[in-house]
């Protein structure tokens, strides 16, 4: 069973020079915008971003198919 | 697409023992990332399986990206037999995990984990450290980007938190 060999420490994980690298690139912006919401705000946010997408993906499919 | 709303309402109002992770969680937390399924570690035991079961019968479940027709029947002896499903539901793309790498099982994460008030029911969420450490303990090269951002918004939780 996976349990016996869980890697969950709760303990602090090393820096990754490569996260490092990528966080470099992360708009914070929205982070800080996002922490003044509530979790349910957050979540409906993502539902609205999530019916937008597929929108977007049917429309596309619809002119270049 | 997945009506996370619904979802979470009709597992917590069955009694299903389960946890979010994953792009639900994160964006729970606070990441701006957008994330097309629901992700939950469920609890594998017998009386929660059979609830579980029961939940999701009434909402199609079928294996994603299995063709069609296949004798897929989600009930507790299915469930028994497996371990992790990705499923595609009529409440939209669904993965109920019994264990994930670098984590465990329900009773393994459960103390990494906060309930949560949303939509009008508690559900538990895996806290941002666990979400980072089976992140980065999976090791997938996708989930690069992923991680620093979840990294990159615990340092401004704890700024906002200062604040």
């Amino acid at each position: 069973m996976m349990d016996d060999v869980a890697v969950v420490s709760g303990g602090p994980l090393e820096p990754d020079p490569v996260i490092e690298a990528y966080k470099k690139d992360i708009d914070r912006t929205l982070l800080r915008e996002n922490l003044k919401r509530s979790v349910e705000e957050r979540l409906r946010d993502l539902m609205r971003l999530q019916r937008f997408a597929d929108e977007w993906r049917q429309a596309a499919q619809r002119t270049f198919r | 697409m997945i009506d996370i709303e619904t979802a979470l309402r009709v597992l917590s109002s069955a009694g299903v023992e389960f946890i979010v992770v994953g792009g639900v969680a994160a964006r729970a937390h606070g990441s701006a990332r957008l994330t097309n399924d629901l992700d939950v570690v469920y609890r594998r035991t017998p009386d929660n399986i059979g609830r579980l079961a029961t939940a999701l019968a009434p909402h199609s479940p079928y294996l994603r990206g299995a063709p069609p027709g296949l004798p897929f029947r989600w009930d507790a002896d299915t469930i028994r037999r497996g371990l992790n499903f990705t499923l595609t539901t009529g409440l939209g793309d669904i993965d109920f995990l019994g264990e994930i790498t670098g984590g465990g099982g329900y009773d393994a994460l459960v103390t990494r984990s906060k309930p949560i008030a949303v939509f009008g029911v508690e559900v538990r969420c895996l806290d941002l450290d666990c979400l980072i450490e089976v992140k980065r303990a999976a090791g997938r090269p996708r989930d690069l980007e992923a991680i620093a951002e979840l990294e990159a918004l615990r340092e401004e939780r704890e700024r906002f938190n200062k604040s």
